[in-house]
């Protein structure tokens, strides 16, 4: 029965869960404890999976030496068994697989990239928003007239990158407002929950659940930089630099994640700056970030203790009888 | 740190030389400036070598570096890479983290929409206190 229990709670977990928390837009109201959900939710399918393949098995062989499995249970049942097992073998195997390839991959590119921006990056000053920029360690801007502002995480050290084309667009401000953005998702090392959910979709790309989880984990990272930028330069410097380099002039919108953009923005507009002042809505905002912090903790935690803990005895039991 | 730095000189050497250069032109160059050892430029210009952005040809018994290709070439690669240029690896890959992606024109409406509304907002909350 625990096999049944376990397989029942990972294809609950991996399917209908992340599809309704994807829809959920409460979620931006409180995208750090959102993504700790996340992430919750996600290991407790890993563990799940793996405890329906680890219950399938110790049944095939804990109940008495021999073939007593096959004869009590029926061929029905043994096939089952056994077909699971494989299944979860299969499965694990593939996402470890894939999380390793992808780890080493994106390491590699990323190492790559650090190399050539510190190679190639502009280091005589023209401005004076120039000045403040290329002053600020790590920070690296590339000549040119395209418009890039990203970060290169890594432990051997971060960068955070602008090009031209971005610092003659912005305003100091706007450029605070981004340099903060960026610094925030560095500070977090929001690249390793980015990591952990982009190895999942590589690993089970047709699974349609992994792919909306990519993307909202990717949103609720965004989000939570934004507040952390807006904190630092203000709601509306980050909004005008978030809407001026979105908005390329002439054919730049090949990459379809600019719905996020407008989400974000609306979402600058909703939540006034200094949110420690606003205390009518900050309180059940902190409500709820209790509330689901709680609701992580418990995905994690029972399915353990309800499950596994009894499967365990019985084992335990078994072994040492 | 300084062997960073020390590339990015050698480099500019090459990418000026406008022909490759042998080890020995590299260090005279360089040593007019400051004190710096043959074997330090030797090896700085392995290192490039291996990450491919200089060429070695073999001239003789000495080898000639150059670089791999201009700077405004690797400048437009390395923004090419930056911007997902290389199609299809993005969504396999959590290599670099993006301030905003760009949009359609449709969505660049809305989003100009929700701009005001951030003005808006802020306008509202200026007696609150500075951002």
């Amino acid at each position: 029965m625990t096999a049944v229990w376990f397989a029942a709670l990972a294809l609950l977990l991996a399917g209908p869960v992340p599809a309704a928390l994807a829809r959920a837009r409460w979620t931006w109201q409180v995208p750090r404890a959102a993504l700790v959900l996340w992430q919750s939710v996600a290991l407790a399918a890993v563990l799940a999976t793996l405890g329906a393949g680890l219950a399938s098995l110790t049944l095939l062989f804990t109940e008495q030496p021999g073939f007593p499995f096959l004869a009590r249970h029926g061929l029905l049942q043994t096939t089952l068994n056994g077909l699971t097992s494989f299944l979860v073998a299969v499965v694990t195997v593939r996402f470890w697989a894939v999380a390793l390839l992808v780890g080493v991959r994106t390491r590699r590119r990323r190492n790559r990239h650090r190399e050539m921006v510190d190679l190639l990056h502009r280091r005589e000053s023209t401005g004076e928003v120039d000045r403040a920029v290329l002053g600020e360690s790590g920070v690296r801007v590339l000549a040119g007239p395209g418009r890039a502002a990203y970060c290169v995480p890594g432990v051997r050290g971060n960068r955070v990158v602008l090009s031209d084309g971005v610092l003659q667009e912005l305003t100091a401000q706007e450029v605070r407002a981004v340099l903060a953005h960026e610094r925030a998702h560095l500070r977090a090392r929001h690249d390793l929950v980015l990591e952990g959910f982009t190895a999942l979709h590589a690993a089970f790309p047709r699974l349609v659940s992994s792919r909306s989880a990519l993307d909202t984990v990717r949103l609720l990272v965004e989000m939570l930089a934004d507040d952390a930028a807006r904190r630092r330069a203000g709601s509306l410097p980050l909004a005008r630099a978030l809407v001026q380099l979105a908005s390329a002039p002439g054919g730049d919108g090949e990459m379809a994640v600019g719905a996020d953009a407008a989400t974000r923005v609306r979402r600058l507009a909703q939540r006034p700056a200094g949110e420690c002042g606003a205390g009518d809505r900050a309180l059940p905002r902190r409500g709820l970030a209790v509330t689901v912090y709680a609701v992580a903790a418990v995905v994690l935690l029972a399915p353990t203790a309800a499950i596994a803990l009894p499967w365990l005895l019985t084992s335990w039991d078994f072994l040492t009888r | 740190m300084a062997l960073g730095e020390l590339e990015r000189d050698v480099m500019d050497r090459l990418w000026t030389a406008g022909r490759p250069l042998t080890v020995r032109e590299v260090h005279e160059e360089l040593a007019t400036h400051r004190k710096i050892a043959y074997t330090t430029v030797m090896t700085v210009l392995d290192r490039l070598a291996k990450k491919k952005v200089v060429r070695q040809e073999r001239e003789g018994r000495a080898f000639r570096y150059s670089p791999a290709a201009t700077q405004e070439q690797m400048i437009a690669g390395l923004m090419l890479d930056a911007l997902g240029g290389v199609s299809g690896q993005d969504d396999r890959q959590a290599a670099l983290v993006h301030f905003v992606g760009g949009v359609s024109a449709a969505e660049a409406a809305a989003l100009r929409e929700a701009l005001d509304a951030v003005t808006a907002a802020e306008a509202a909350g200026d007696t609150t206190g500075p951002t």
